[in-house]
């Protein structure tokens, strides 16, 4: 009984936290039927905001593919396909948005992408353009993926990338990207 | 040579409506650009526009009238942006025009992005406001 309690009180917590100023929050698999759902609740939840929508919208399709192809947790669906599994909450509060991602990594594979964010973070809007450029004559990744993904979600956003990697154990980590898009 | 066309769709993807058309020259992409196979997609129209420039050796209009891409299809852009720049130094014509929302709020980002498709390629892309 008192199990059921703490339990219980544990549901709660991650409600109380999940729902505060939330818009949209989904953990679970992002194979292509969850990411069309979450993008026509995007459009639906911010229609009266063309602007955001539009830059959320942008924002969410290259971060939910990144978790996607590469989260370390997958689903097998079976079909031959794999779906990685993650987390995404979207939030609203007075004067911007947030929209944070997490995904669990691989720990010896995911310093390129660190490298990555601390670059995108240290430059500006036009060094930005430039390295995106360079990026994208790179040869693709999986599935034809850009390479530039997280610059163009800096663009987008105009903000930079708020990022953290939480060790987990030797192999695995926690990886989170939280953004800010002003209103 | 063959006309391509293939009608947009927005579902779980986006699949842009494209237009392709030997006779007067005129290649269409417009719509959403957002596939699950990005290069399965954009492969056969990059060889058609070399089978066009192989081939028929006249002059090429491309008019993007797309509202949406994601940064995969991008890259695919660039790759056929690549091919007509190459057509273009061979003494080939190649006009490009790009259409842009000026009504939407965030048509500076957008003109952002044309002016980098410039940059990288080196060819000269008209931008054109609708609205």
């Amino acid at each position: 009984m008192e199990k059921n309690k703490e339990k219980a009180k544990v549901l709660y917590d991650m409600y109380s936290f999940a729902s505060q100023n939330t818009i949209i929050s989904y953990t679970g698999p992002f194979d292509s039927q969850v990411l069309a759902v979450l993008a026509a609740n995007i459009e639906y939840s911010l229609s009266k905001n063309p602007r955001i929508r539009k830059k959320i919208f942008k924002i969410f399709i290259e971060l939910a593919q990144n978790i996607s192809y590469y989260s370390l947790e997958k689903l097998d669906a079976g079909d031959g396909n794999e779906f990685g599994i993650g987390i995404l909450i979207i939030r609203e509060f007075d004067n911007h948005f947030t929209f944070a991602t997490g995904n669990i990594v691989d720990s010896k594979k995911i310093s390129p992408v660190i490298h990555k964010c601390e670059t995108i973070n240290l430059l500006d809007r036009d060094s930005l353009r430039q390295y995106k450029r360079k990026l994208r004559n790179l040869p693709p990744g999986i599935k034809g993926g850009g390479n530039i993904g997280l610059v163009q979600v800096a663009l987008t956003a105009n903000n930079p990338l708020d990022y953290k990697l939480i060790p987990l154990s030797e192999e695995q980590s926690f990886y989170i990207i939280n953004i800010k898009i002003d209103k | 040579m063959k006309n391509i066309y293939i009608k947009g769709s927005h579902g779980a993807h986006f699949t842009p409506t494209v237009n392709f058309n030997y006779e007067t020259g005129i290649c269409e992409l417009k719509g959403e650009s957002y596939l699950e196979d990005t290069i399965k997609f954009y492969y056969p129209l990059m060889e058609w526009i070399k089978n066009y420039i192989k081939t028929i050796k006249k002059e090429l209009v491309l008019n993007v009238k797309l509202t949406y891409f994601n940064t995969s299809s991008s890259k695919c852009i660039i790759d056929i942006l690549n091919i007509l720049k190459a057509y273009e130094q061979n003494e080939g014509k190649v006009v490009i025009n790009w259409y842009y929302n000026d009504k939407d709020e965030e048509y500076e980002d957008e003109l952002e992005e044309i002016e980098d498709f410039m940059i990288e390629t080196g060819l000269n892309i008209n931008n054109v406001p609708y609205n």
